[in-house]
């Protein structure tokens, strides 16, 4: 299984910069998906290829699972180490999950979870606390027996035991909860229409999603300000904010880009362009047709006649994997994280068809802020 | 455009607005700002001091401007951390900066001048207040280029609704008093005191805004029309239809002054005269301010300026206020509401003032209420915490002055 990412990449967390120094952009700037290579070649553990990802704004995390289990980091560092792979810094050794943020890295051991601060060079966690890994050993952070961890103090969150959490999701500013029955909950503020209740107030406490009632849920994920769900059947379930189509429905700020992108093209070519003013008013006719909030969850259909099989959120884009093996993503695209080898942003789900192309079976996504890292597997190898 | 020698003078100004060094350009930040966001900065302000392209500027001022815009709207409003705020500040700074360095076109220009816009907008104050220095200067860049190069000229004033709107006859007994320069005793003890309201008559007519560079469209455009403000779209902002969009003065003026706008807009509640400086110099503020307890600081002054048609739905401020009229009439409703405190939210939220369904809301029809028409020139008083509804009946243009 191969890793390639996509998407920003100021601090080198997907690929090393070029020695090309005219062209800051496409360093910054990664349009086609790349594989990663690991950084370090002194470190042993680093030879192995990753089994999971994580990233956050400036990082991404590789777990490595199996056997001496340890966290590898990419991305920036501070100006006092250079290396990962905990030499210094946080002890990853033994690790069972690891979740990563601008300030945090997260880990999971038995019995116990500790979080480091990364911006700082610390032989100790900042915090940590015992739990019942015995209870259930299939939780995933941000999960964890009896309650969640977030990203700043207090850490540790309790969650009612009558939910029966099965997996938990956090965005800027609200969190979204499947249950063991399918269910799913928000709760947080709801400025976005990012909790779904068809309203824009918040949650103290969480609240479960009326509209998706009666259809269990497999799966969930949430961007900056949007959330994401896949139904058991295979289909895809979106709310919040669409500013930048991040819900893969009709946006405003996104069509304005793109005519104004054509404008610029037609005028570039000698063609005839339409006055800016006539585009506007052109645009501003549809206005009843594009959504910029959706508060309750829609349907969104991806691709004809394709299941979706999982699904992961960066701050303004989303990207799905089907279970054909093909990956598509829509939203902000500005740093190229949607792959499609162009900064556009999209408001439609569109296949990277870098994959295709490459004989590729996408079998995983996961997002970091304004990135996106897809797992692959040559397409020979697998069972159709 | 052709590049004259007035915008080979731009850089050379901003540069001599800036730091003399890259050690005299501070970069301090609390903990809220993480390292990789800070490490940005530092990359930022060494290209600026650089000989490297305005590319890398310009690539890491955006970067800058997107991840604390995503900050910004994080939470809500009044909880974002002024730091994030600065942070946007300073990518505004390093953007205009990377558009202005190389001799920049009338769009750069525009682009820039929004740049300060919004950064005076959204963003803190930072380096005292250095985004307001430099669109000064990127104004008077941007005048001298309208001045040069503008092979069109401007097109001819266009056609304003000029409809007289129906100027409602105010009856005697529900008209709020007016009177002439009241001396400040008799201001103090006659309707400060006493919490009434007053129309006063002559007490602006020294402002330059009526006198020496009396306001009109022209001179607002000429003024303010590159500047980007916030604009209130929809017929009142308790509507569903409506929202807050940006727009530079011109935009405003042409689509919903000039033209036959399908909707309204209203420039309002804004603090234009801290934006653009020019404009506060031709108000002052009243003389019966000084009733108060607060400096002239404190005193929080806010432009209302749009067609005919906009309105102020019921409300009350929490300070006393001085409405002062600029340009053409303005009608005002003044409500006193003598009921409970929950009745008044349901009104200010459900009552149309001027046709109020008395059925539902019995003690409506039975309240004082009093009102007036302001003309160019008047400045009515509007005591703290009296409920009011304001409605334009022609292009308006009014600042408030809340004071304490």
């Amino acid at each position: 299984m191969r890793w390639f990412g996509f998407g920003f990449n100021a601090f080198e967390q997907i690929c090393v910069h070029g020695k090309v120094t005219e062209d800051a952009g496409s360093d910054v700037k990664v349009t086609c998906p790349t594989e990663l290579k690991s950084h370090v070649e002194t470190s042993s553990c680093c030879l192995k290829k990753p089994g999971e990802i994580r990233a956050s704004w400036s990082r991404r995390a590789s777990l490595h699972l199996d056997g001496d289990s340890c966290v590898c980091l990419a991305g920036f560092v501070t100006a006092t180490s250079v290396e990962s792979c905990g030499v210094s810094g946080p002890k990853t050794c033994g690790c069972t999950d690891a979740v990563i943020s601008e300030y945090h890295l997260t880990l999971t051991f038995p019995g116990r979870v500790e979080v480091w601060d990364i911006q700082k060079k610390e032989s100790t966690p900042k915090w940590s606390m015992e739990i019942n890994t015995q209870s259930d050993h299939t939780l995933k952070l941000p999960l964890v027996p009896g309650g969640y961890i977030t990203n700043k103090p207090p850490f540790y969150h309790s969650l009612s035991p009558c939910l029966k959490a099965k997996s938990l999701a956090l965005g800027a500013e609200h969190a979204l909860l499947l249950c063991v029955t399918g269910d799913v909950y928000t709760w947080g503020l709801g400025s976005h229409g990012q909790l779904g209740h068809g309203g824009l107030t918040s949650e103290e406490e969480p609240r479960a999603v009326e509209a998706l009632c009666g259809m269990p849920m497999s799966s969930v994920a949430t961007g900056g300000w949007h959330s994401v769900c896949i139904s058991a059947g295979g289909d895809l379930y979106v709310w919040g904010w669409n500013e930048s189509g991040q819900l893969g429905l009709p946006s405003q700020g996104v069509r304005k880009a793109l005519q104004q992108n054509q404008h610029t093209q037609q005028g570039n070519l000698g063609q005839e362009v339409k006055s800016s003013e006539e585009e506007l008013q052109e645009v501003e006719k549809l206005k009843e047709f594009f959504i910029s909030i959706q508060a309750f969850p829609a349907l969104l259909d991806v691709t004809p006649s394709c299941e979706i099989k999982a699904v992961s959120c960066g701050s303004r884009h989303t990207a799905a994997v089907t279970t054909t093996g093909d990956l598509y993503t829509w939203g902000w695209g500005e740093y190229g994280q949607l792959g499609h080898q162009t900064l556009m942003s999209s408001d439609e789900p569109q296949r990277v068809e870098f994959f295709k192309e490459q004989q590729l079976r996408v079998v995983e996504v996961v997002c970091g802020t304004w990135n996106t890292f897809a797992a692959a597997i040559k397409e020979e190898l697998s069972c159709s | 455009m052709k590049t004259s020698s007035s915008v080979a003078q731009l850089w050379p100004q901003i540069s001599a607005a800036l730091p003399a060094s890259e050690d005299q350009f501070l970069l301090l930040f609390s903990d809220t700002v993480e390292s990789s966001v800070l490490d940005l900065l530092k990359r930022s302000r060494r290209h600026l001091y650089s000989q490297t392209s305005n590319s890398s500027l310009s690539l890491n001022a955006q970067i800058v401007l997107d991840y604390s815009w995503e900050k910004l709207n994080t939470g809500t409003w009044r909880d974002v951390d002024k730091e994030w705020r600065r942070v946007y500040s300073y990518g505004c700074l390093f953007k205009v900066a990377a558009l202005c360095r190389g001799g920049p076109s009338e769009d750069e220009l525009r682009q820039a001048i929004r740049t300060c816009d919004m950064g005076l907008l959204m963003g803190a104050a930072i380096m005292d207040n250095i985004l307001q220095v430099i669109v000064g200067i990127l104004q008077s860049q941007f005048k001298k280029s309208c001045e040069d190069g503008d092979d069109q000229g401007q097109p001819e004033v266009k056609r304003m609704k000029t409809e007289c709107p129906l100027v409602p006859v105010i009856r005697e007994e529900l008209a709020v008093p007016r009177v002439k320069c009241p001396s400040l005793e008799s201001f103090k003890t006659n309707y400060l005191l006493p919490l009434k309201p007053v129309v006063l008559e002559g007490v602006i007519d020294h402002w330059p805004a009526l006198n020496q560079h009396p306001w009109s469209i022209d001179y607002l455009r000429s003024v303010a029309g590159c500047r980007t403000v916030p604009v209130e779209v929809g017929s009142r902002y308790t509507d569903e239809e409506w929202s807050q969009t940006l727009l530079t003065v011109d935009e405003f003026i042409d689509r919903f002054i000039s033209n036959e706008a399908k909707g309204l807009g209203y420039l309002a509640q804004h603090q234009l005269f801290d934006q653009i400086p020019e404009l506060k110099e031709d108000i002052r503020f009243p003389d019966y301010c000084c009733l108060g307890e607060d400096d002239e600081d404190h005193i929080t002054v806010n432009a209302w300026f749009g067609p005919g048609g906009t309105v102020s739905p019921l409300h009350q401020d929490p300070q006393q206020n001085f409405l002062a009229q600029v340009m053409t009439p303005q009608q005002h409703l003044c409500q006193f509401q003598t009921s409970s405190r929950h009745e008044h939210v349901e009104l200010a939220n459900q009552v149309e003032v001027e046709s109020p369904d008395t059925q539902r809301f019995p003690e409506f029809s039975k309240a004082p209420y009093l009102e007036c028409v302001l003309q160019p020139g008047d400045v009515l008083f509007i005591p703290v915490q009296h409920w009011h509804y304001i409605r334009s009946l022609e292009l308006s243009f009014s600042v408030s002055f809340w004071w304490s």
